[in-house]
This record gives structure tokens, C-alpha cells and sequence, in this order.
């Protein structure tokens, strides 16, 4: 049964691609032209400064520009799904499946570029996902059962600010503070995991629990909210009546119900961050997916923006597709 | 080689860096430069403009830069960015450049892989260059003179190289040649032939004087055909420089070590101290300033000065104070006044708008007279050989602006009691939205009333303000904007904002649409003449754009520049309006 519901998701997926494609295109390539943009004049911004007619009508013809929107459409979705040949100028390259295009400002295919960004916005989302998690819920969890106290307050204060404080602020405060006034994290960058795994994380600190402070703040609060609705319930008292250990009780009969809505924002906060932590990676200037996104819109990068919004759209749907696997296990009563 | 931002350490840097400065008997750690410039100074405020600040030939130690976005390449053929100009000569030696020196000197013109300044012939129509026979690449090849004439005819193919400037096809004969990916017949570019080994002899459509200045461009830097690799020799250009790449993740870090192919006899205006070079790029625009003050990083590559924040912590503390320059660098931010949008199509009303503009808000709004600029009275700004200082509308007597002058001039204009028109700014340019809002309420003053209507940066000229069609049917009489030359005469910083041959249809530089046969005129005998008559054709040509009022000069701007006291051999290039990056060194 679930390889089927996985098997129907996928095919899901790929309609839900599609249509993400479409609009994104029309938004890049309709709009324009419904605003009176001619392709000679979109194609006169990638040929740098006092170009000829020539050299522009050259360019519109290398990008397609020329061509029906529904073929130069069909030519970006038919090099997603079989690749496409690009000229560098010396050679004709095969750009293989999955091919999102060539940019037309860095002369790059665009996928290569999204795969060398892909493992910091991974590295900083995934590192960030866990810290939130687990800090985020425990806290929850602790608040919700020590209701009232200074625990509490305190908590729910911090979780308080950490939801309403902007990640930019908060990045700009802990590099002021930890990297140049105390410098206990100096020089922040971004290393690769593999060329120097303690580089990698010593770098990493400060961005994990700057993204971290944002979401645990709002999980504890969700989760003290979905504790303390739970360990009210008839079931629970039953669970105590029957002499359960109150560890057991608070575990597996409180916090296992509390986890649905969780696992649920989860999905959906993880999916949307590997798409790219914009404003993260700007502020710790960590070569990411989300400068890639910022740097593709400042230089109106079409293919490149297309290939981010086709990347980050995939990783949420993924993300969900995960999270409705992980209701069956958390809530068997999904799979009935 | 890092340091922390603590007064105790910058100011032990400030002293050490005196104490260097004041030992001129000679000895290891003080340079007069390869380039000839003697001509040191002490850390101060400003010393780095006129002089060289913490001269050494100390080699070893990692120089790093950081800058706030990203190259448009790193292929020598393919750049226009200033910086990129500037940060080539690191690893490419191009036909001339601009002498290695602090001041004014660092205007001069000099050959680096030519021999010589070239030949006339044919009526200047003809150019005969030598290229120094020994210049090896980082692999060992010597350069030839195919390796110049290769380099300059990849320029030719806009689809791969669209990056770069386009005079070759305007100045050289065979304008329609497609490039060597499309031609692939054995002559080639016909306009340009190679005799010998060391011999390039150019053919050109018209005698053009300054086209030793074109060829400064780093795109007859050599480029082997054997080693072009079309879009992707920007990852790792074959170096003739003294650094050559190491490893390039595009967009993201340079790193550059010594070419050990490189030879500083045959390139007097680099040097080689540093043992690693490092880039980083797309770097947050804050964080720079925050780690060049920490002393984390050596340089902010982009050379536009720091941001508003880093301003005034450095203005406020004299520690820091000394270690920042703040040059004029070479741009100018104007208002066009369009000759051809009523009722601005009558120069009466032109010099209305020249007299009733306030100077000193607008001068606020870019930024003050620290890092926005110095209030400008001429279109060239005082970096450009040919310059002269002079005040037609009392930009520098009046700066708060002359309504009885405006009014005088509406009166004579038909439109006594002002008009109306629109103004084109780019919305997403801070800088720019101020002063469009500065000018449209001084000119309010007069009767003029403004309404302001804002672009995106990035089409601003190809589909907006630079496109007259655009212009005439949506009234944009006055348009925001700024210039930097491509070389630094009267012709290369003039030429494409008032020469009535630039109007073109996209992409226009002649914003205000000035087709004035007596500045055409000089500009087409400037190419006979040569030394002081040429010089002096430039004031002449700025003097009648601005007796034509085409243009409102607003500030020669000025970029606020901090030097990481570690860094060595530090001036700012006058042509570049930066420090000259080929030339640095580090102390530790």
C-alpha cells in the first residue's frame, strides 16, 4: 500500500512541476510582452554596453527569443527531461538531464551552478532543522509541563522574541557580537564539509542558531500549546489511571499526539529553506541557494531564476510527500 | 596577517607603518616602485591618494578581497566592470596600461605587453605595434603576436563575449567579422595582420589618436587559440601576469597564487608580493565593512567606497580616519535635460533648470560631500586629462541654486511661470530616488514642476531612458543618471554622452539627444591632432554641452576608501578611482 500512495505522490509531483514551470514561465516570458516588451529588447540586456543592432539580433536569436512563447516553452521543458546542446563559443556541449537552461549572464549552464550551491543552503538548513527540533520541542514540552512557573515565562519571553525579531537583525547582533567584538567565531565563511569538516561546522555555528533561534521560538510555542490541549484529554487520565509512568504518559500519549502539527510545519519549514535561506545566507554571506536566488533576480537571470523556483519547488513538495509518509507512522490512524 | 579591530592594535599598525614610512635610506622594506614613483607617504587621512602608503617589497603573507557581488567575468576579453579593469592586470598584461603611480602620474599611459607606444601611417589610419618577445605564459609558451590579434577578434562574437567594450568593430576595418567561433576562414579578422612574431599592424575605418587607450583594455591581453575554451576560459584565463589562478568557484572565491612564469623585467607596473591571493565574492554589503574595519579581509574589491554605517564609524574615530582615503574616482552623476522634449527642446529652458537646481540637496541625497561627491560645475570631473575648472550656471558661487537667474531664463524660454515634465530615475537606487526628489523640489522653486517616474535599474537604459522612442512618447524631459570614463580624456568620458554620431535606439548614452554640429565637429578633428591642441579640444567640447545646457553636472562623485593597515604599497589609481590592485602587498 504505501509504495503505492508513494508511487501516486511522485506522479503528483511531477504535474505539480509542471504547472510551477508554466506559471513561472509566463510570468518571465508572458508578462513582459503583455507590458509591450519586444524580444529584441529583452535580448538587448545581455549584450553589455553600446551594442549594434547586429549584435542584439544575434542574441535573441541564440536565447530563442525569437520564437512562439509555446516553443521556447517546450524547448526549456524538453532540455529539463532530455538535456540540450549549448554552445560555449569552441565546443557544443550536451547539457544532460536534468538541464534547467544556460544562463546568459554567467555563459553557464544553469543545474552545474545549483548543485555546487545546493550543500551549504543543505549544510545550514539541515544543521538549523535540528537544532530547532529538538530545542524548539523540548522547551515546548517543559513549558507546557511546568505551566505558570518562571521556567515558563521565561521560555515562552525568549520563544516570544525569537518569533518577532528578524533574522537579519539577529545575524547582524550574534556577527557584532561573537565574531567581531569577542571574536570566540571569527572570520565567518563558508567551508566545505568535506575539504575541513571542523572548518565546516566552527563556521556554521553561528547561522545554525541564528535560523534555529527563529523556528524553535515558534515550535515551542506551538508545541506548549499542543501539550497543554493534550494533557488534558480523557485518554490521558486513563493513561495515569492504568498506573502508567508519567515519563510514558508524557511521550508516548501526549507528545505523539502534539507531533502531528509539528511533523506537518516541519515539512513544510524544511522544504522551503532548502529552496534557499535568503536571508541567512546574505547575512552570513554563505554561498547558498538563497544568494544564488538573490544574485539571479539582481541580474534578471531568467534561466537561473527559473532553475531555483523548479529547485525549491521540488524540495517542498518532496518535503511534504515525507511528511504525509511520517503521518502514518506518528498516527496509524492515517493509514486506515 | 588578520587583525582585530582594537584601537591599541590599529594604532601599533598606524606607528609601525610610520615608522616603514619614515625609513626612505633604502633597505628591504621600502620601494620607490618599479614605476618610478618615489613618492611615499605617511598614514594619514587622504595620504593614499597622493602618495604611497606603507611602501615594502616584503613578499609573502595572503592579500584577501572581498566584494559585495560578482564579476561580469574574469575572462580578460570579456569585463567592463572598473574593478575587473583593474584586478586583471593581477594575472593579464594587455597591449598598454596605466602606469603603476599615486597622483595624477597614475593617468600616463604606458605600453606593458607593447614595446612602444605604436606607429602611425596611412594618415593614422594604419597603427604598427611590437609586442616584447620574451613575455612567456604561465605554462611556458611565449606569447606571439597571433596570441594579441586572437584575443582581440573573440571580442568580436557578442553571443559569448557580451560583456566587454565594442570599439573594434567601430574603429577597425572588416567591421561585420563574426568572431572566431563563427569564422573560421584562416585570415580571420582581415583588419588586423600579423607579419611576424612580434609585429600587429592595424587597419582602421578612420585615424582615431586614442586608440592606445582602447588597446588598454584587458582584452588584447594574449590568449592562445589553442587554450580558448570559449565561455569557459573565464574559470581559468592561461596568466601572463604575476598571479595566475589557483582555483575559481564561479561566483563564489578566486584564489590566485605567483605565476612562476612571470618576469618583472617585461612588466614594470605589477608586482608579485603576496604568496596567495584570495576573492571572495557575493559577499554581504555590511559584513565588508564590518570585517575590512576588523581587519579579516585586506580590501573591498568593488572600490566604491564603504557603506553609510562604516562611514561614519570611520570618519568619528581618528584611529581609523587615517587609514581611509576618500578620492573624486572618476564618475559623475548628471541630469539630462533631453533636447528634444518640449518645452526642454528650448535651451532657455534648460538653463532654468541649471540655475534653480539646488546643489548641495541633491549633493546630500548621493551622500554628502564625503561619500557622495564634490558639487560638480562641468561634466568632466577633475580626473580627466583635459580638465578645466569653470562655473556657467554658479553651481559652485550659488550651490543652493538662483531662482532670479531661473526665472530670467523661464521668462526668455516662453514659460514665465514655469512647466511641467517628467523626470527617470532608477527606483531601485537609493542614491538616485534622493536626489530625483532633492531636484524635483528645488525645481519646484522656480515653477518647474517635476513628476518623478521610476525604472528598474537593470532596463533603465536599454528600454527607458535610453531608448528616444521611449522618451518622446512618455515626455521624460529630465533623466537621472551617471558616466565613468573608459579612458581618461576629454574623448573617452565625452565622446559617448554628447557626440550626436551615439544616439542609437537602445542603449543610449546621448541621453540628452545633444546633436550639436560644433561639438561634432571637434570631435571628429580631434583625431588629427596630437599633445596640447588634443587636450585642449576636451574644455572646449565640456564648455559647449554645458553653454547647450544638455546636461545638469550634480557631483563628481567621491567614494569613502579603507585600507586595512596590514596591507602594503597602497594609493589609489587615479584612473581607476581605487587603490591599484596589481601593485599590493601584505605584512604579515
Amino acid at each position: 500500500m504505501m509504495i503505492f500512495f508513494i508511487i501516486r505522490r511522485l506522479i503528483m509531483t511531477v504535474f505539480l512541476l509542471l504547472l510551477v514551470s508554466m506559471i513561472t514561465f509566463a510570468i518571465f516570458f508572458l508578462v513582459p510582452r503583455l507590458a509591450g516588451q519586444t524580444s529584441y529588447q529583452l535580448a538587448a540586456q545581455y549584450v553589455g554596453r553600446n551594442p549594434v543592432p547586429s549584435e542584439i539580433k544575434q542574441m535573441e536569436v541564440k536565447l530563442g527569443l525569437d520564437s512562439p512563447l509555446y516553443l521556447q516553452y517546450g524547448r526549456y521543458i524538453k532540455g529539463i527531461v532530455l538535456g540540450v546542446h549549448y554552445s560555449d563559443g569552441t565546443n557544443v556541449s550536451y547539457c544532460p538531464f536534468p538541464c534547467f537552461g544556460y544562463s546568459f549572464r554567467n555563459q553557464q549552464p544553469v543545474w552545474p551552478q545549483l548543485m555546487s550551491d545546493a550543500p551549504v543552503t543543505v549544510s545550514l538548513a539541515i544543521g538549523a532543522a535540528v537544532l530547532w527540533l529538538i530545542g524548539g520541542v523540548a522547551i515546548g514540552v517543559l513549558s507546557a509541563l511546568r505551566k505558570g512557573t518562571f521556567f515558563d515565562r521565561l521560555s515562552m519571553g525568549v520563544a516570544l522574541a525569537g518569533v518577532s525579531l528578524p533574522v537579519f537583525f539577529t545575524a547582524l547582533l550574534s556577527l557584532t557580537l561573537f565574531s567581531y567584538k569577542w571574536a570566540l567565531f571569527p572570520n565567518v565563511h563558508y567551508v566545505g564539509i568535506t575539504s575541513n569538516p571542523l572548518q565546516w561546522a566552527r563556521n556554521l555555528v553561528l547561522p545554525w542558531i541564528t535560523l534555529a533561534f527563529l523556528y524553535a521560538a515558534l515550535y515551542a510555542r506551538i508545541t506548549r500549546a499542543g501539550m497543554l490541549e493534550t494533557m488534558g484529554e480523557d485518554y490521558i487520565r486513563t493513561a495515569r489511571a492504568k498506573g502508567l509512568p508519567e515519563r510514558r504518559v508524557i511521550l508516548k500519549h501526549g507528545l505523539r499526539a502534539t507531533l502531528t502539527p509539528i511533523v506537518t510545519i516541519f515539512g513544510m519549514d524544511l522544504g522551503l529553506l532548502l529552496g534557499g535561506a535568503i536571508l541567512t545566507e546574505t547575512a552570513f554571506s554563505m554561498p547558498g541557494l538563497g544568494q544564488f536566488t538573490i544574485l539571479a533576480i539582481q541580474n534578471q537571470d531568467l534561466p537561473e531564476i527559473m532553475g531555483v523556483v523548479m529547485l525549491a519547488s521540488f524540495f517542498i513538495v518532496i518535503a511534504n510527500m515525507i511528511v504525509d509518509i511520517l503521518y502514518t507512522v506518528i498516527d496509524p490512524r492515517v493509514r486506515i | 596577517m588578520k587583525r582585530r579591530s582594537t584601537i591599541a592594535a590599529t594604532a601599533a599598525g598606524a606607528i609601525a607603518a610610520l615608522v616603514i614610512s619614515a625609513c626612505s635610506s633604502g633597505g628591504s622594506t621600502t620601494s620607490t616602485g618599479s614605476s618610478g614613483s618615489a613618492n611615499t607617504g605617511a598614514v594619514a587621512f587622504n595620504a593614499g591618494i597622493s602618495s604611497i602608503v606603507n611602501p615594502s617589497t616584503h613578499k609573502g603573507g595572503t592579500l584577501i578581497f572581498d566584494d559585495s557581488s560578482t564579476p561580469d567575468s574574469f575572462d580578460p576579453g570579456n569585463t567592463y566592470y572598473a574593478w575587473v579593469l583593474n584586478f586583471d592586470r593581477l594575472f593579464a598584461m594587455p597591449l598598454y596600461t596605466y602606469k603603476s603611480c599615486a597622483g595624477n602620474c597614475g593617468l600616463t599611459l604606458v605600453p606593458d605587453l607593447a614595446t612602444d607606444m605604436g606607429t602611425q601611417s596611412d594618415g593614422g589610419k594604419t597603427w604598427t605595434f611590437h609586442i616584447q618577445p620574451n613575455v612567456k605564459y604561465e605554462n611556458g609558451q611565449t606569447v606571439t603576436a597571433a596570441d594579441v590579434k586572437y584575443a582581440i577578434e573573440r571580442t568580436y562574437d557578442r553571443s559569448v563575449m557580451a560583456n566587454g567594450p565594442s570599439y573594434y568593430q567601430a574603429l577597425l576595418t572588416d567591421p561585420t567579422y563574426k568572431g572566431p567561433y563563427k569564422d573560421k576562414s584562416a585570415a580571420g579578422l582581415t583588419a588586423i595582420d600579423v607579419p611576424d612574431a612580434t609585429t600587429l599592424v592595424m587597419h582602421l575605418q578612420a585615424p582615431f589618436a586614442d586608440l592606445p587607450y582602447v588597446l588598454a583594455f584587458p582584452n588584447t591581453a594574449p590568449v592562445p587559440q589553442s587554450a580558448d575554451k570559449g565561455s569557459n576560459y573565464q574559470l581559468h584565463p592561461l596568466s601572463t601576469g604575476p598571479y595566475m589562478f589557483q582555483s575559481y568557484q564561479l561566483n563564489k572565491q578566486l584564489t590566485l597564487v605567483p605565476n612562476p612564469q612571470w618576469n618583472p623585467a617585461t612588466d614594470p607596473q605589477a608586482k608579485q608580493l603576496p604568496s596567495k591571493i584570495i576573492v571572495n565574492l557575493n559577499v554581504n554589503a555590511a559584513d565588508i565593512d564590518n570585517r575590512l574595519l576588523a581587519g579579516d579581509i585586506d580590501i573591498d574589491a568593488a572600490g566604491a567606497g564603504v557603506g553609510a554605517s562604516a562611514q561614519s564609524r570611520i570618519l568619528s574615530n581618528p584611529t581609523l580616519k587615517v587609514n581611509s582615503d576618500d578620492p573624486i574616482n572618476g564618475f559623475g552623476r548628471f541630469a539630462y535635460l533631453d533636447t528634444k522634449v518640449a518645452p526642454l527642446d528650448n535651451v532657455h529652458c534648460r538653463e532654468a533648470v541649471e540655475y534653480a537646481a539646488n546643489k548641495v540637496t541633491t549633493q546630500t541625497a548621493y551622500g554628502g560631500p564625503i561619500a557622495g561627491g564634490q558639487i560638480a560645475s562641468t561634466i568632466d570631473p577633475p580626473n580627466i586629462v583635459g580638465y578645466q575648472s569653470f562655473d556657467l550656471y554658479e553651481a559652485l558661487s550659488k550651490p543652493t541654486g538662483d531662482l532670479a537667474a531661473a526665472k530670467q531664463q523661464l521668462a526668455q524660454c516662453g514659460q514665465p511661470n514655469g512647466f511641467s515634465t517628467n523626470l527617470a530615475y532608477r527606483s531601485d537606487r537609493l542614491q538616485e530616488t534622493a536626489a530625483a526628489t532633492a531636484l524635483q523640489a528645488s525645481l519646484a522653486q522656480a515653477g518647474i514642476k517635476v513628476t518623478l517616474k521610476g525604472f528598474p535599474s537593470g532596463t533603465y537604459y536599454t528600454n527607458f531612458a535610453g531608448a528616444p522612442a521611449y522618451v518622446h512618447s512618455h515626455q521624460l524631459g529630465i533623466a537621472m543618471g551617471g558616466w565613468g570614463a573608459d579612458w581618461p580624456d576629454g574623448y573617452g568620458f565625452l565622446d559617448e554622452l554628447s557626440n550626436g554620431n551615439a544616439i542609437v535606439s537602445t542603449g543610449n548614452t546621448n541621453i540628452e539627444e545633444l546633436n550639436d554640429s560644433a561639438i561634432n565637429a571637434m570631435f571628429t578633428q580631434s583625431s588629427n591632432l596630437t599633445g596640447d591642441a588634443r587636450t585642449a579640444v576636451w574644455a572646449k567640447i565640456d564648455k559647449q554641452i554645458m553653454t547647450d545646457a544638455g546636461i545638469l553636472p550634480l557631483v563628481y562623485q567621491k567614494a569613502l576608501l579603507y585600507r586595512n593597515p596590514n596591507v602594503t604599497n597602497v594609493y589609489v589609481q587615479t584612473y581607476y578611482g581605487m587603490y591599484n590592485y596589481a601593485v599590493l602587498g601584505v605584512k604579515s
